[in-house]
């Protein structure tokens, strides 16, 4: 395995560790996952609309606003005693160290968006349609182009005096194609349409993740150099 | 008198670990170094004094490629820094005011990551050998949240020295630690300063500063306001050039 590919996978390695030993962020996305659930289930009569006509609109802004919740931290575990500067002064390319960030949020939020659909499952009573396999991989290409996005912008917040309010006011523009293609799969595959229906907007979304990916590793390092 | 003689500065007859031409660094409107030259080459150990806000620490961080200058430029081992690659941080090792340390991570795993990123070989045998180095071999597996501050600095210089650097850039480093740290740190500054490392070391303890300096300068209002041999410094009379240095009036 090349060195380039090992630094990007000690940065995953550290960063799942580290979230394992704190449960920081896992809880919290974990907990608003659930309680969105609950919550969106009162606030909806099914009298009026039926559960699979909304449901896969509210599990991807469940996923959204859970991933900003999450993949927002992310810089927070360099912060303390400027672990962020160890890490940019490492002879690690600012590429690897931002794909070792992404592929670490990924695992945290595909983790968290499969609980989100388990939950919107549970309590609108809801089946996973004839293929979980498509299911699976719209909210796994999601879930990528959110955390290059979000990894990125999460950067550029964490310098920021009001970061976490700046995030998602960055981010949230940018997120408006994924939203729409997976929203549009996701929701039709939870109906038991078939995959076919669904290749252009699964083509989409990976477009998404690997633009949002490119783009990311690109401009990182303009964002963390001093 | 404060300096015995103005014999000249040693010259570089090996090329230079690092050279800094005209730096310059501004902070909006505030210029922290003002057009600072440097050059130094192999085994020689320069300390920087200076008041708060002479810069010591910006330019520190722009010899070791941390900061990118304003203006000017710094070449280490003869090539310039290129900030889109950084193959030559492995020639550069710094301890900040911070650790770099990941507080819930142990000593060793924090160690094991940094050798992990510079893709160093045998690295578990180097961990061992650092830690046993700066006296924490007992505390390899205590999380850093749960050292002492002395034991975080000592663990921040296996970090910083875990790659064998070949410039290696100290930021006040004898800062809060007790006697014990302090003399693993000398021991450990004494062993790069015999190993030919070249040092810089920002500190404003005269004591240690001189100890095994090789060259001294007194950093003022962004600019070297003195500069010599650490042979020409008279140790008892120094504190007083100092402050004539600082007031302007050396």
């Amino acid at each position: 395995m090349s060195l380039y590919l090992r630094q990007i996978g000690v940065i995953v390695w550290k960063d799942l560790l580290l979230e394992l030993r704190t449960r920081e962020r896992v809880a919290a996305m974990g907990a608003f996952a659930v309680l969105a659930g609950v919550l969106f289930n009162f606030s909806t009569d099914r009298s009026l609309v039926r559960p699979q006509d909304m449901a896969a609109g509210l599990i991807w802004m469940t996923i959204v606003f859970d991933g900003l919740l999450g993949v927002g931290r992310t810089f927070h575990l360099e912060a303390e005693d400027g672990a962020l500067q160890g890490l940019l002064m490492s002879p690690a390319p600012k590429d690897a160290i931002f794909l070792g960030k992404a592929l670490s949020n990924f695992v945290l939020l595909y983790a968290v968006a499969l609980l989100v659909l388990a939950v919107f499952m549970l309590f609108f009573g809801l089946g996973i349609g004839s293929s979980p396999a498509a299911v699976l991989l719209s909210l796994g290409l999601g879930a990528l182009g959110f955390v290059a996005l979000g990894t990125l912008f999460a950067a550029v917040s964490s310098g920021t005096r009001m970061g976490e309010t700046v995030l998602p006011i960055l981010v949230f523009p940018l997120l408006v194609p994924m939203v729409i293609y997976g929203a549009g799969a996701t929701g039709r595959l939870l109906a038991g349409r078939p995959v076919a229906e669904v290749a252009g907007n699964l083509r989409m979304l990976g477009a998404f993740a690997l633009v949002a990916l490119a783009a990311g590793a690109a401009l990182f390092r303009f964002v963390v150099e001093d | 008198m404060i300096l015995a003689t103005e014999s000249p500065r040693p010259a570089a007859a090996t090329a230079a670990v690092v050279d800094a031409r005209g730096l310059v660094r501004e902070y909006g409107a505030v210029v922290a170094v003002d057009g600072i030259d440097l050059t130094l080459a192999e085994g020689e150990f320069l300390t920087v004094f200076g008041p708060n806000g002479a810069g010591k620490t910006s330019l520190l961080k722009m010899l070791g490629g941390a900061m990118r200058p304003t203006r000017g430029t710094v070449a280490i081992g003869g090539v310039p820094l290129d900030f889109s690659n950084g193959e030559w941080r492995r020639s550069v090792g710094m301890l900040s005011h911070q650790g770099f340390l990941y507080q819930r991570l142990t000593a060793e795993e924090n160690l094991r990551f940094y050798g992990r990123l510079f893709g160093l070989g045998d690295l578990e045998a180097r961990i061992r050998a650092r830690l046993e180095r700066v006296g924490l071999a007992d505390r390899a597996r205590h999380a850093v949240h749960q050292l002492s501050h002395g034991m975080k600095q000592r663990l921040a210089l296996a970090r910083a020295l875990l790659h064998d650097p070949q410039l290696v850039l100290l930021d006040e480093p004898y800062t809060g630690l007790d006697p014990a740290a302090a003399s693993v740190l000398r021991q450990v500054l004494q062993e790069l300063r015999s190993d030919r490392r070249t040092v810089v070391m920002v500190t404003h303890n005269l004591t240690e500063g001189l100890a095994l300096a090789t060259r001294v300068a007194i950093q003022v209002g962004g600019r070297l306001g003195w500069e010599g041999a650490r042979e020409d410094v008279e140790p008892d009379g120094f504190e007083r050039h100092y402050h004539e240095v600082v007031e302007g009036r050396a």
